[in-house]
């Protein structure tokens, strides 16, 4: 083929770590949330992504509904089932001790695996078969579905960011997170608080498990990889810090696409099998130098 | 739904294979996927032999003794063939096996059977292992070293010097990979790349793909996922160079989900077509006892070769081990997949690969290649 120009291949690189980034900040930031306001480990969160893509294949491929209220359908699933998962796997437990829910969601999680492999088969699904547009922005290619992903994802983290600090709403919920009973005796309703954080968690997590759907394929063993990277994001970026989460999403993702994409030195490639391993060794030697995360403060910020 | 329907199928078979012994009969076991991922591998290759055994009992059986089939699940894993193997062998004494059928299995199964002395019969794994894994274990589908010889035969007559390939990280894929190395040379790896099971990103390996130059890209995945990934995601980076792939790529469902993506793609496989030989063949009469099968006919059809091989052989010299274990080596069987015999390391001669091409959406048989 060509020699590519150096720059617009920095430029893919760019935008490789993006697509990437976007998808691993959607899964991660609102697993971080749940953990900053109810510090609760949700094991059960890369089943959640499935399930939310699942839906909307089901929907848009076997139903037959257009694209868009298949995603819509896809979203509010993955809500109803995030919040089954709230009532049936966590609430009944984490007031008692918050590592419970560690337990019952694991269990959880592999009896989701087991009912997507009975409904949904275990050969790999496409939610859009076949090639996607691309266009070149600086010499990087693109599909406008990543486009699209980019975009929502600086939306949705730009609209809480609003919610979060500029609303009523907002301030509720970060004195929830800075103390519980204080909040409640302030007359906040932190159980109600507690079901909506845990739910548009799993909006989240659906959305990207939508957007893997469309721009890869589903298949039904790929959900704990995918809830370990998210957890990697919220332990590097400081426990119950959202922002630090998100940012170490974006940071994982961008330095895996890099470190196998770039000549090093003009000299050697790091072999793509590493892919995985290097970045989070990444994090493990950052956490050696500081150990509290990246992003931690006294008290949680959520 | 039609899992769960199937895997009772199944069930309902076991049960059905069992309750039809006692006393007088002759035992043959199989092990393969009966649950899990590769289970359509299992259900496909268990209905093939179910058909076989049912066709010689109806005839009045081996010497008048009725077959049973006591079927184990392997699960694609080595630890549970083992198990399986072993109760096969210690406890309902069988004369010989069918499987395993995932090359983990039958590797693991191996010195079990080479130890009883009870020949095994493969009718799915490829590994380049399996040559080696002893004096009682044969296969009638072809090694993956035969492929690979195959596949640098084709690249020499389309002059594809360089070739790119991306493989998956499982000891089917990474075998493969070292044996088309062996077949085509290093220097002819322009671009030799390994990825971690389940990768669903290639892009960075796109863009420094860009670097390479190649004539030819291969998609060497032990899932279908995984091809599907690697090739939407090498079209949509602009490359325009063919694609060739392996058997695993020999799926309908991959060109239902990557589309274009692997228009005009070929790849190397046994046809899918033994067996299917006309209005009488094994396929019709698959088809009206079991529908479409799983994953391939072919898989069906080496294994009910495989089954009437064995019975027309214990027919001829008994229930010893050893004797069954000669006569097999020594035979040339003309099944309903070809007249094919074993060399001296078990391996089978005289299935040939097909070279298939997605055109269409749909994967059409080009025309047979031969291996030097």
């Amino acid at each position: 083929m060509r020699r590519a120009a150096q720059p617009s291949e920095y430029m893919q690189l760019l935008a490789n770590a993006l697509i990437a980034g976007s998808l691993a900040a959607l899964i991660a930031g609102g697993l971080a949330l749940v953990y900053g306001v109810l510090g609760v480990f949700n094991m059960a969160l890369g089943q959640l992504v499935l399930f939310g893509g699942y839906s909307t294949w089901w929907l848009h491929q076997v139903v037959h509904l257009p694209l868009i209220p298949s995603v819509l359908g896809g979203l509010a699933s993955g809500a109803l089932m995030t919040w089954f998962t709230f009532e049936i796997f966590v609430n009944p437990f984490y007031k008692h001790h918050r590592f419970l829910p560690l337990v019952t969601t694991i269990a959880w999680s592999m009896i989701l695996d087991g009912m997507m492999l009975l409904l949904f088969e275990e050969r790999p699904r496409s939610i859009l078969p076949g090639l996607k547009k691309t266009f070149e922005i600086q010499g990087a290619r693109i599909s406008v579905e990543q486009c699209i992903l980019i975009l929502l994802t600086l939306v949705a983290l730009l609209a809480f960011a609003y919610v979060f600090h500029r609303t009523s709403f907002g301030r509720k919920l970060r004195a929830v997170v800075q103390h519980d009973s204080a909040a409640l005796s302030l007359g906040i309703n932190s159980a109600v608080l507690h079901r909506v954080i845990f739910i548009v968690s799993g909006v989240f997590a659906g959305a990207g498990g939508i957007f893997i759907g469309i721009d890869q394929n589903l298949s039904p063993t790929f959900a704990f990889p995918l809830t370990i990277k998210a957890y990697a994001a919220i332990i590097a970026g400081g426990k119950g810090n959202i922002w630090g989460a998100i940012f170490c999403a974006y940071l994982i993702a961008g330095l895996e696409q890099v470190l196998v994409g770039v000549h090093w030195f003009g000299a050697f490639y790091v072999p793509a099998g590493y892919q995985q391993t290097v970045a989070l060794l990444f994090i493990i030697f950052f956490l050696l130098l500081k150990p509290s995360g990246l992003f931690s403060s006294q008290s949680r910020t959520a | 739904m039609r899992k769960f329907l199937a895997l009772s199928s199944l069930a309902a078979m076991a049960l059905a294979a069992c309750s039809a012994g006692g006393g007088d009969t002759i035992k043959l076991g199989f092990i393969g996927p009966l649950t899990g991922d590769a289970a359509s591998y299992g259900a496909d290759t268990l209905h093939g032999m179910q058909i076989a055994v049912d066709e010689i009992n109806a005839a009045g059986g081996i010497g008048g003794k009725q077959i049973e089939i006591i079927a184990e699940d392997g699960k694609c894993t080595g630890a549970d063939a083992a198990t399986a193997a072993q109760k096969l062998m210690n406890i309902d004494k069988v004369v010989a096996i069918i499987g395993g059928q995932c090359s983990g299995e039958t590797l693991a199964a191996a010195p079990i059977a080479e130890m009883a002395k009870v020949v095994m019969i493969s009718p799915v794994s490829t590994s380049p292992d399996v040559t080696e894994a002893g004096e009682f274990i044969f296969r009638n589908s072809p090694s993956d070293a035969l492929k690979t010889k195959a596949m640098a035969k084709v690249f020499a007559e389309k002059n594809y010097a360089k070739i790119a390939i991306i493989s998956e990280n499982t000891d089917y894929a990474t075998a493969l990979r070292d044996s088309l190395v062996a077949a085509v040379g290093t220097d002819a790896m322009v671009f030799n790349e390994t990825s971690e099971p389940g990768t669903k990103d290639f892009r960075s390996l796109m863009t420094r793909l860009e670097d390479a130059e190649f004539d030819v890209f291969v998609p060497n995945g032990q899932s279908d996922a995984f091809i599907a990934a690697a090739m939407q995601q090498y079209r949509e980076a602009g490359f325009t160079a063919p694609a060739f792939s392996q058997d695993v790529a020999d799926s309908a469902n991959l060109g239902q989900i990557a589309g274009e993506a692997v228009e005009g793609m070929e790849l190397i496989n046994t046809s899918s077509k033994l067996g299917d030989t006309g209005p009488d063949s094994f396929a019709v009469h698959f088809r009206a006892k079991h529908g479409e099968p799983q994953s391939n006919l072919s898989f069906a059809t080496l294994s009910y070769d495989a089954t009437n091989l064995l019975a027309k052989v214990i027919g001829e010299v008994g229930t010893d081990g050893t004797a069954v274990r000669d006569a097999v080596a020594k035979i040339t069987y003309e099944g309903a997949a070809g007249t094919f015999s074993f060399d001296a390391n078990g391996d089978v001669v005289g299935i040939g690969y097909v070279l298939k091409k997605f055109e269409g959406g749909k994967i059409v048989e080009l025309n047979t290649v031969t291996p030097d």
